[in-house]
Order: C-alpha cells, then structure tokens, then sequence
C-alpha cells in the first residue's frame, strides 16, 4: 500500500570493496570484526532467530541499548536484522525505533558490491521539526554529527 | 500527533536568529562568560542573559560557576529533538563504510593502486 510506503523511509548506502565476498562476509559476521565498523555487539551470532545488543548512549528514558535480531542468512550474499531502540517520552533522535538493517552482497569483477538498507522509519513525528527549521537546521546537523555518534565509544583506546 | 514541549521550546529558542547566534558561538567555544558573549554581539548584557536563559531552559546550553564568573557551554544532546533517527544514521552508516573500507584493507591487504 503506498500509504505506508509514504510514512517510512530507507537508508541505502552502497559501495565496491576490493575483497571477496568470503572477507566482506567475516566483517558482516564475526562479533570482533563488527566490532571494528559498527559497534561491539554483545550476544551475536550470524543464526537465525539470534537476539543480540549494540550499547550506545543513554537518551532521557532509553537506556541506549539497540536491540536486534538476526532475520537472514544467506552466507556471501545477505545478512538481516532487526534494529531497535529509543522510548516513546524521547522527540527525534532516541524516540521510538523500529527498523531493519540488510545488507546484501554481490560478488564483481574485483571485488564486492555491498548494499545497506535501513528501513522502516517512521517520520511523521519528526515532520514538524523539519518545516519549521529551516535555515537553523544546517547549523544543527553540523554541531549535531560531531558529537552523538558515538557509537563507537570505546573504539579509540 | 502529540507535540512533544521540549521539541517547542527548543525550536522557539533556535527561531531567533540572534540567539542562535548566541548559541554558534557557545557551541565553537569550549566554555564563555556572559561578558565575552557580550563583546560584538551587538546586543546588551542583560539581552544576552535574556537569550542565554532561554538557550538553558531549551536544554541547549548548561552554566558552571567559578567564582564571580558564570561559564557558558553547549549541550549537544540537547539538539537530539531536532535531529530524526533517519539523519542519523544517514550520517552513520556513511561513517561506518569508510571504517568498514579500512578494516577489510586490514584483513586482506592489497597493495595501493592509483585508478
């Protein structure tokens, strides 16, 4: 129904790595090696039906615990999992989250096209922060990004 | 739609473009005074004070006293109303593939090759 394709949306990231599907597949898939892109996952193991964790910073009500479950695995060629998190009290970033993440592979020439998707956000409850901020907004985003992602405390040491 | 107070009283506070001035400048300082925020405001000490309390109670910037001067910083997580769950991890799974891009160079390493 595109009434519901109108009230979430994706995040796709897309790139060419220069390594055979078998080494992108170890980064997608081994606690350690995610560890080193995207957060340390506590409880991962690429089965299905896998419940697992990412630990980011608390947010009024929300602890800062994602909360995921593994949903696809086809080795090489795609991983999914159910990404989780915020409160309900929490506005915009921290609010409630409901979303996938899957990635797919595909073997190339000279390497690996991996895609990323990011579904089901849910922007209706942020609509209003968006019309109404206009030239505020690019002031925001920039002092914003340098200082919530951190996602990967830790990683620095 | 539920309209969250804090969501309000933090895009009253950043529509004024003099106090979201104020804030620009808090944010690229570590730490001012009121009396530094003053100097080529344009604006008095007392309105000032005025934006400042308002930036406080949106959540935007906190005080530290020390002595007879009050310090002023920004808040970053604050801006979290502001800032969609999307933008977010827009910005971070970009971030994550260039960490991603160094951390398979690290696993099989290939020799550096201009295209």
């Amino acid at each position: 129904m595109s009434d519901i394709a109108e009230m979430t949306k994706s995040i796709v990231v897309e790139d060419t790595f220069p390594h055979a599907p078998a080494v992108v597949w170890r980064a997608l898939t081994e606690g350690g090696l995610m560890a080193k892109w995207i957060m340390p996952p506590t409880g991962f193991a690429a089965v299905v039906g896998q419940e697992f964790t990412f630990q980011t910073k608390p947010l009024g009500k929300w602890d800062g615990t994602i909360h995921c479950q593994v949903l696809t695995v086809e080795p090489e060629r795609t991983l999914a999992y159910s990404w989780a998190g915020g409160a309900d009290d929490n506005a915009g970033y921290g609010s409630r989250l409901n979303t996938v993440v899957t990635m797919t592979l595909e073997a190339t020439a000279g390497g690996t096209r991996l895609r990323l998707e990011h579904a089901g956000f849910d922007l209706p409850r942020n609509a209003v922060a968006y019309q109404n901020m206009s030239d505020g907004w690019k002031v925001v985003m920039g002092r914003f990004g340098n200082v919530l992602p951190e996602a990967g405390d830790g990683q620095n040491g | 739609m539920m309209q969250d107070p804090n969501l309000s009283a933090l895009m009253r506070a950043l529509a004024d473009p003099t106090r979201r001035g104020l804030y620009e400048r808090i944010s690229e300082a570590a730490e001012i005074t009121v009396v530094d925020l003053t100097a080529g405001s344009g604006v008095s000490q007392g309105a000032v004070s005025q934006h400042l309390k308002a930036l406080r109670e949106a959540g935007l910037v906190a005080e530290r006293p020390e002595g007879r001067r009050v310090f002023y910083h920004a808040t970053p997580e604050g801006l979290a109303p502001l800032v969609t769950w999307f933008d977010h991890y827009g910005l971070f799974w970009r971030d994550r593939f260039t960490d991603l891009r160094r951390l398979l160079q690290q696993l099989d390493p290939k020799e550096d090759s201009d295209v």
